[in-house]
């Protein structure tokens, strides 16, 4: 039934008002000869009314007046009767195609492009070299040709080992993955091994090049370690230099520094859980926000979320972000000096997880002091490792 | 008394053999829906359409259907379906 109830929609349909003593036997005629009525009311004792298809109409007037019935015509109804109204309405149906034909174009240009890649350097000269290729807001998004930009990026960019463009809506997106570069530094070019930081030599162990400190050395930073111009002993007393790539490990005793601060009272932040969103429309340089009630909170933070353009960036600064507010509550602790050196000692412990797991403490050592000005207790740790501190340093 | 006879003979060979009676001896189907609606199939025409009374011809006499509101949904050749408020079906020798 659904079927023929939105066919006779599009077909359109009228509804009629049948006057006459014998309308049922027009309703009998009409079923005989395949009319279709439908929604037959009696209104009065000799009115009734009915719905029937538009072609069905002309056949039905013909057998009214067999049957000494009258038919009035009350409304019109359905697409097709729409339609007709709208041909008159020049302007209208002149407004509808001028909508779709906009949204159409507006939807088919690329409104903004945008590179998802971690190094914000990379990212933004990829989007600064893409828009003078000719991949910028504004351009047709079916002329995109993909396979171009994507080779122009991999050529130009020697360290995105892998790139991909996506057409999302009118958003381009460049997805980039970034390739770990291996060290500048060719094999044979010649090198220096200088000293990363301050220590006492401990050991050397020569691969290629000639050794300028020996174990009980003190060196600096910048110091040269081992050195890349080998010299050779010529058979006349003559010195001959060789520049070679120097290699070697040169592991020396170092030591860090580390120190905390822990105040006796200590003011802890968290959060309750209680939030209160508001959004944030800007144009240029105003802010406008938008907000149901106040933000009844004594203590809160506020966080931006993700900020979205309106108009794309190259039109104008119009952005819209939802805002949380975040409710925060401060509590005191009273740690006393004990504490405090507890909490101090834990943080220490902490830094000395981070040191990198290839070097060998040797000893350590941790104090504790009470700075009775500032109320606080700091902690310092120091440690003392034996670590490989020679890297590479071309020579001029 | 001719036809009674051909008309039980009928009925006799029709129960023997299994078959759907509406079909072979050209009944009216009538389907009921709760109290809101009627579904006549198979009649043979409408007498009388009111708000109140809707009378339809069948093979086996005049199906009478009152009730209030009553309005016919739609008509076709063979099928009738009427709905509204509906008090009583009932058949008029």
């Amino acid at each position: 039934m659904l079927v023929i109830k939105l066919w006779n929609c599009l077909r359109g349909y009228v509804i009629i008002k049948i006057v006459g003593q014998y309308g049922e036997r027009l309703i009998n005629q009409a079923a005989f000869h395949g009319i279709y009525l439908w929604d037959i009311k009696r209104h009065e004792e000799n009115i009734l009314l009915a719905k029937v298809s538009v072609r069905g109409f002309f056949r039905l007037r013909s057998l009214a007046r067999k049957t000494r019935c009258r038919i009035y015509v009350l409304q019109k109804r359905g697409l097709y009767f729409s339609l007709n109204r709208l041909k008159r309405r020049k302007v209208l149906s002149l407004g509808i195609i001028f909508f779709v034909a906009a949204i159409y174009m507006l939807s088919s240009i690329v409104w903004s492009v945008e590179v998802n890649t971690q190094n914000e350097t990379l990212k933004n000269s990829v989007i600064r070299d893409l828009e003078r290729w000719g991949l910028k807001p504004g351009i047709f998004k079916y002329k995109l040709d993909k396979k171009y930009f994507l080779d122009k990026i991999l050529l130009n960019y020697k360290n995105v080992s892998w790139a991909e463009i996506e057409i999302r809506g009118s958003r381009v997106i460049v997805e980039l993955v970034e390739r770990e570069m291996p060290p500048e530094v060719e094999e044979d070019t010649p090198c220096n091994i200088v000293a990363s930081k301050d220590g006492i030599v401990e050991e050397v162990l020569l691969l290629r090049g000639e050794a300028v400190v020996k174990p009980g050395d003190t060196v600096s930073k910048g110091d040269m370690l081992i050195s890349g111009s080998v010299s050779l002993a010529g058979g006349d007393g003559e010195e001959e230099k060789l520049l070679v790539r120097a290699k070697g490990i040169v592991k020396a005793r170092v030591w860090y520094k580390e120190s905390v601060e822990v105040p006796l009272v200590e003011s802890v932040k968290s959060y309750t859980g209680r939030v209160k969103k508001a959004y944030k429309f800007r144009v240029g340089n105003r802010e406008i926000y938008l907000q149901l009630g106040d933000v009844n909170f004594s203590n809160y933070v506020e966080e931006d979320l993700k900020v979205r353009y309106i108009i794309p960036p190259a039109f104008g600064n119009v952005t819209f972000n939802p805002v949380l507010y975040r409710e925060v509550k401060e509590e005191k602790r009273f740690l006393g000096v004990e504490g405090a050196s507890q909490e101090a000692s834990q943080r220490l412990a902490e830094k000395l997880k981070d040191f990198p797991g290839d070097v060998q403490i040797v000893q350590k050592k941790m104090e504790f002091t009470l700075n009775p000005e500032k109320q606080v207790v700091v902690g310092t740790l120091t440690v003392e490792v034996i670590e490989d501190i020679g890297i590479e340093k071309e020579i001029e | 008394m001719k036809r009674n006879q051909k008309e039980g003979l009928k009925s006799k060979f029709i129960e023997v053999l299994d078959l759907p009676k509406d079909v072979v001896l050209d009944l009216p189907r009538v389907t009921v829906t709760g109290k809101i609606g009627v579904f006549i199939e198979n009649h043979k025409g409408i007498i009388e359409y009111a708000s109140e009374k809707v009378c339809i011809n069948t093979s086996i006499g005049i199906l009478v259907i009152r009730g209030e509101g009553l309005f016919i949904k739609y008509v076709l050749a063979d099928e009738i379906f009427v709905e509204g408020k509906v008090k009583a079906v009932e058949f008029e020798e």
